[in-house]
């Protein structure tokens, strides 16, 4: 007798928690299989060519991590089958015709360039990471 | 003049057009509860005077014309007020030394007799994102500081072009990324309204110079609010275009799919009378429409004309999402209110629902700081802007931009580093273009049904200076109101209706009208009715009244 009520406790708690997950559709998750790892700062300056020191690492790690976790909102929509639009542009081919045309006020360019030997643009080295 | 001591809710009544609660048959019905805390105000004018405004820009083209004044008093005028005003408010980060010369170049032409352009003897205001070329043009940013473009931006020439006299470049938030000028590499703009708050941003500058009357009209620049929301904070009229209808070169890019260049005005008509000046298609903006360009404001009409109905047959749709949870009570009433005046002036007020709403906010800013990452690699300090010599070229380019960018643009920059970083474009980025997608369908579907969906422009009136400066997510949270139609690439117009307590004489709450793309002739022709018809309210902040006096 225990055991078929323990049976019928156990489908009908399988149902309950069927009927659970189901009503839970909404927040499933939708993102890509591996989530994101946390932002690495050191790591993204150099990707962004920006030289920051320990202390702005150390203010902005808790700032950009707090945004990117605010960002995460996104994963739990169902974006199925929706297409990304890459800007609001409605109109079609509107580029002009691939003709040069000499800027004018070549004078004025070069003059804003920091360091400028003619008719270099000059930098320093490259040297290869280690 | 009213005093506080009154019942709020007939203050309220004195303040609008024929005012009575929405009745029977109306879907919309504004419940006008007031708070005795945030009391919808009368302004304490100088004058008794609540005349609605009149186009400054026809003011000054009918004295030139009749030789009542001169374009070099006009703009003398406007420089001492200027002057007079900068110390306290510092809305430009440089003021043109030609402006008297360029005036006089305008009264030449008057002796000839020669035809005069639609802007002529008008100051007007330029952000500091836009490049000129007879002045620096610095972004906001120290990286920057001193860079004289080679060219002028398409909208600056087409300014020229008419006869405008460019007064000045005036303060943003660094390369657009903020919403208080806090963030400017230089100064902080104090709101006009009350020297205390901010004056919101990233076009805040632009929005003070007009508020102040330091000039007569001003070019901002809108990613996700930059125009509507300082506007708001300022009590003048923003006007975002649609996406394409001016072109971007010379716009410095914070992100090229969602940014436009747009217009700041004392009125309607004004603002009408810029934009058209600065609207068009530009072989050099390959994003920039080809579409005919209307007159807006010659279809803009004087009061007395108007129908006794003049907005009949006009359908409105009031976005719920924006009266609700984190909304001000002050700024929820002005727009119930400026509702129910539609509603007077004949228009069929509605509420609608746009479902994605609230995703706009963080999918904007993964579109936006993504885009920046990418925009913003070009300062690096080899061909033009300030350098960090070093020995090796990785080294150079990080301290140029480490002492160049300022804490806002390099977290922005880091952020959409991030997003865009290999296997994560998926996770973000792409999924903030889908719901892009999701907030363009559903302004859509309610553009269809509705002629203009109107909101505030913020959740709140002005902010003290230093409130959210160190909260991202509490500086972004503002934005909600804007983004989405950024987003979606659709005009907005935001118009002065109302105050909430708070300042010297209140602090004036902006109300937004959004309409479907290129549909800049409606917005502009409901604005400017609802602005000739709203009684009891000047905005003109009483630093300047007293200048004007």
């Amino acid at each position: 007798m225990s055991t078929r009520v323990s049976f019928v406790m156990g489908v009908s708690s399988l149902l309950q928690r069927r009927c659970l997950w189901s009503s839970q559709w909404r927040v499933r998750n939708y993102s890509v299989r591996s989530a994101p790892l946390p932002p690495d700062l050191p790591l993204l300056a150099e990707t962004a060519r920006i030289s920051l020191t320990p202390k702005e690492v150390e203010e902005f790690t808790p700032k950009i991590q707090q945004v990117i976790n605010w960002f995460g909102q996104l994963q739990a929509v169902d974006l199925q089958s929706i297409e990304p639009a890459l800007r609001a542009d409605t109109e079609g081919d509107n580029l002009r015709n691939d003709v040069p045309e000499t800027f004018e006020n070549r004078e004025a360019m070069l003059s804003a360039v920091p360091s400028f030997e003619e008719p270099y643009i000059k930098v320093p080295k490259v040297l290869n990471k280690e | 003049m009213l005093s506080s001591v009154q019942n709020p809710r007939l203050f309220f009544v004195r303040c609008r057009f024929q005012f009575h609660l929405p009745s029977k048959s109306r879907h919309f019905h504004g419940s006008v509860a007031v708070r005795t805390s945030e009391t919808v105000m009368e302004p304490q004018t100088h004058a008794s005077s609540t005349t609605p405004p009149s186009s400054e820009i026809l003011t000054i083209r009918k004295s030139l014309l009749s030789h009542q004044k001169k374009a070099v008093d006009i703009a003398e005028e406007y420089l001492n007020r200027l002057r007079q005003t900068e110390p306290q408010i510092q809305s430009f980060l440089h003021v043109s030394e030609n402006a008297l010369r360029d005036a006089q170049a305008i009264d030449q032409k008057i002796e000839r007799n020669e035809e005069l352009g639609p802007l002529a003897g008008v100051l007007v205001g330029v952000k500091d994102n836009i490049c000129t070329v007879d002045m620096p043009s610095t972004g906001g940013s120290r990286i920057l500081e001193d860079y004289r473009p080679a060219f002028d931006a398409t909208a600056v020439k087409k300014l020229r072009e008419c006869g405008a006299i460019i007064v000045g470049k005036t303060n943003l938030d660094e390369f657009g990324m903020g919403s208080t000028t806090e963030s400017s590499g230089f100064q902080v703009t104090a709101n006009p309204w009350d020297v205390s708050r901010v004056p919101g941003g990233s076009s805040g500058g632009s929005a003070a110079a007009v508020s102040a009357r330091q000039c007569v009209v001003s070019l901002g620049s809108d990613t996700g609010g930059s125009v509507r929301q300082p506007a708001s904070f300022c009590g003048v009229v923003g006007m975002k275009p649609t996406y394409g209808r001016v072109s971007r070169f010379g716009l410095m890019a914070y992100a090229s799919s969602l940014d436009v260049i747009g217009c700041f005005g004392s009125s309607v008509v004004d603002t009408a009378i810029l934009l058209h000046a600065i609207s068009g298609h530009d072989i050099l903006d390959a994003t920039s429409s080809k579409r005919v360009v209307p007159d807006f404001s010659s279809q803009l009409t004087s009061m007395e004309l108007f129908e006794s109905k003049p907005l009949r047959g006009l359908r409105v749709g009031v976005i719920r999402e924006t009266l609700g949870d984190g909304v001000d009570m002050g700024v929820i009433s002005s727009i119930k209110a400026a509702a129910s005046h539609l509603e007077e002036l004949g228009s069929t007020v509605i509420e609608v629902s746009l479902p994605s709403f609230s995703l706009g906010l963080p999918a904007y800013y993964i579109l936006a700081s993504s885009e920046s990452s990418s925009n913003l690699s070009r300062y690096d300090g080899v061909r033009y802007g300030n350098q960090v010599a070093s020995d090796e070229l990785n080294s150079l380019y990080g301290d140029s931009r480490a002492n160049g960018f300022g804490p806002e643009v390099k977290m922005r920059i880091l952020m959409g580093t991030y997003a865009l970083s290999a296997g994560y474009y998926d996770a973000y980025y792409k999924r903030a273009q889908q719901v892009r997608t999701l907030v363009q369908k559903s302004f859509k579907t309610a553009l269809d049904e509705n002629d203009i969906l109107i909101s505030p422009a913020a959740p709140s009136v002005a902010y003290k200076i230093g409130e959210k400066k160190n909260d991202p997510l509490a500086m972004y949270a503002g934005d909600i109101m804007t983004v989405n139609v950024n987003l979606a690439g659709l005009p907005a117009l935001v118009l002065p209706c109302g105050f909430v307590e708070g300042g010297v004489a209140g602090l004036p709450v902006g109300l937004q009208m959004i309409g479907a793309a290129f549909d800049e002739e409606k917005l502009l022709k409901v604005g400017h009715i609802f602005e000739q018809t709203l009684q009891g309210c000047r905005f003109l902040p009483p630093l300047v009244a007293d200048s004007l006096s």
